[in-house]
């Protein structure tokens, strides 16, 4: 069976198959939800209106058994920065797809009325099904209930209660191994686009799916088999490496010993207070409370930072609280205590936040005097204003930028609209460019500089020098590739460093495609594509900037400002 | 005045000699005396160098030469919570 395209028409509320095109030959995960966006959809469009598509891709090797490589990507225009939009993650959803042949789903039109439908996806039928019963409820009980009904050999995808009110700071959800609703594609608010197009859930179940056809297996195998061993030989990476044994909240005290942990809504970069909430910390608890670590999110995964937080007594799994998250909704609102933050990572989960614009929101929310900073408890209520769906709850469930306006604070950490994830570019300059450059707003895993910074990943750099475009361009085009690919970014710290991993890597997706696919060359034009997206949109060099406050207030220990001049700023792209 | 030494992770493990309820970091309150560089408070505790990954003085990524004075903060992590397999990264040094 060859691989072919599911377009899924809300408007008539029809599916299609169409063969996928020789000219898409080549792309997967995010080269192709950024070039099919790009293909179809108006850049002025409103993203919420019927004119603007939701495309889900796996990666091109995701499906195989290529080591951790269960990654999709979803796309579209966002309704939070206004341009494209590519967000994504580890879930077996995308593994079933590929299986199943399937390259690509395209969401497009608009359903007359409100009601809201589930598309179920099997090798034999494509079915609408009305899922109005399940409007309002939080994904926890909804996902228990939907697995009891479909069973566990199916993935699912949902957007919740914050996309149901057309909340920019919606993302769109996908089950872990447990079921759990703890996998996001968080950012950009893409919930929203799903919800807008009254599509609830797709459920996919690939009984009878044929697999992923790979062109060159003996080249395929080859690579493969290089990237298993240079992921099992890394540090980072490796059985009992910094991910396996602490999660990616490791990095909460290695980046509040470099100053670039933010706190209190980004007013100072580094708190004692950390270490409560630290991956050592959050390890240990796991192991007394009888929650899971390491984990993986999909099958295949080598690395396995994943893990299940649960309430004391191993009750209530809430699913990975990773480290962006603990920082967002931790740190970053001066809530050091990860109960608190565990059950507001649950909320997120269960409301469908993505929950870095989550915590920003109610950090700039507390700079607004709605709460006060460190008040869990509080914070937690405030969720429930979401799930009510009250006028404060529409606010909240807008995001960082949009919060900020509605309170009056000035210190908003957003580019583009989209909250800042847990770097203070203050001290650590090339995530800076790397936020205000990336065509995805405020984004670290658009490239990743912390990793060549702070971490010393594949190459050289002082986190304070301010000549940052040529690092941060070059991570940018090299993860466009990795995010095309289906590798979780985290390989990266392995191809990186052990040039036979890279090989390997690029040998293993060759295999697949039957040809030769240069990374430079793919993860420019992916680029090239977004922020051709972008200006069409509207967006100019003006909008590659961080916010004021960032150059004005020097961030303690190490009193840093942003001072990369916006012509280092501008020449990342040539602008 | 004395340096603020915190270890981490396994680090805190071995110098705090402790097999439960291990805080990380452990943190210690040295004196300056004998101690001129990094690399003579990782003699001081025993600890080799290969057994270290990132290690901050200020906030700034180090290496075992950096001179260390009262008031500093260090903070020394060990290899397995590095997040680095060669050490491309220049590390500050004064000798």
């Amino acid at each position: 069976m060859p691989k072919r395209i599911l377009r899924v028409n809300m408007s008539k509320l029809e599916t299609s198959f169409e063969d996928f095109p020789d000219s898409y030959a080549t792309l997967g995960g995010r080269a192709l939800t950024s070039t099919i966006v790009s293909k179809e959809v108006d850049p002025t469009c409103h993203p919420l209106g019927p004119n603007n598509k939701l495309v889900f891709a796996p990666g091109i090797i995701t499906g195989t058994v290529a080591p951790t490589s269960g990654r999709i990507s979803v796309g579209g225009k966002s309704p939070l920065t206004g341009g494209i939009k590519e967000a994504n993650a580890g879930t077996d959803f995308p593994q079933r797809l590929a299986r199943m042949q399937i390259a690509a789903i395209i969401v497009e039109g608009q359903p007359k009325g409100d009601d809201y439908h589930m598309v179920k996806i099997s090798m034999d039928k494509v079915e609408f099904i009305n899922a109005n019963k399940y409007v309002g409820k939080g994904l926890y009980q909804v996902y228990k209930d939907l697995f009891k009904e479909f069973g566990n050999r199916v993935s699912i995808c949902a957007c919740g209660i914050a996309g149901e009110l057309m909340g920019a700071a919606s993302g769109i959800c996908f089950n872990d191994p447990e079921g759990l609703p703890s996998r996001y594609a968080g950012r950009g608010g893409l919930g929203a686009v799903m919800a807008s197009k009254g599509l609830k859930f797709i459920v996919v179940d690939d009984t009878g799916a044929p697999g992923v056809e790979i062109k060159n297996k003996e080249l395929f195998d080859q690579g493969r088999e290089k990237l298993r061993k240079a992921l099992a030989e890394h540090d980072v990476t490796k059985p009992d490496g910094a991910l396996a044994s602490y999660g990616t909240a490791v990095l909460v005290n290695i980046i509040n010993e470099a100053g670039g942990l933010p706190q209190r809504n980004f007013s100072s970069g580094q708190d004692d207070r950390a270490a409560n909430i630290s991956g050592e910390k959050k390890a240990e608890e796991i192991k007394i409370r009888g929650g899971t670590r390491p984990h993986h999110c999909n099958p295949g995964c080598v690395i396995r930072c994943s893990e299940v937080w649960t309430k004391p007594g191993g009750k209530d799994p809430v699913g990975v609280l990773e480290y962006e998250s603990v920082w967002a909704l931790g740190a970053n609102c001066s809530i050091y205590n990860l109960d608190d933050i565990g059950e507001l990572n649950r909320a997120c989960n269960d409301l469908g936040l993505d929950t870095i614009e989550a915590g920003d929101t109610i950090a700039v929310a507390m700079e607004g005097g709605m709460l006060k900073f460190g008040d869990g408890k509080g914070a937690l209520k405030v969720m429930d204003e979401i799930r009510k769906k009250t006028p404060t709850g529409r606010i909240l469930a807008n995001g960082c930028a949009f919060t900020g306006q509605a309170f009056g604070v000035t210190r908003v950490p957003v580019v583009k609209g989209q909250a800042f994830p847990a770097y203070d570019p203050r001290a650590i300059k090339g995530i800076g460019v790397t936020y205000a450059t990336t065509p995805m707003g405020a984004d670290h895993t658009a490239g990743y500089a912390i990793a060549t910074e702070i971490m010393g990943v594949g190459g050289t750099a002082d986190p304070r020098d301010t000549n940052k475009s040529e690092l941060s361009r070059n991570l940018q085009v090299a993860t466009a590739y990795l995010d095309s690919t289906g590798y979780c970014l985290f390989t990266a710290f392995a191809v990186l460093d052990i040039p036979e991993g890279l090989e390997g890597m690029i040998q293993s997706v060759n295999g697949v495609l039957g040809t030769e696919v240069d990374l430079t060359e793919l993860g420019m034009k992916v680029i090239t594509t977004e922020r051709d997206f972008n200006k069409a949109a509207g967006f100019t060099a003006a909008d590659d900037r961080l916010p004021e406050f960032l150059r004005q207030e020097p961030v303690a220990p190490s009193n840093e400002v942003f001072n990369v001049s916006n012509e280092e700023l501008d020449k990342v792209w040539g602008a | 005045m004395a340096i603020l030494v915190k270890f981490f992770g396994d680090l805190a493990k071995k110098v705090s000699q402790k097999e439960t309820n291990i805080e990380s970091p452990f943190s210690l309150k040295i004196e300056t005396q004998g101690i001129e560089y990094i690399a003579d408070i990782l003699k001081k505790y025993s600890i080799e160098k290969s057994e270290t990954s990132h290690i901050f003085v200020n906030g700034v990524y180090s290496g075992f030469k950096k001179r260390v004075k009262n008031g500093d903060r260090v903070g020394i992590f060990p290899k397995n919570m590095g997040l680095l397999y060669k050490w491309y990264f220049t590390r500050v040094e004064d000798d």
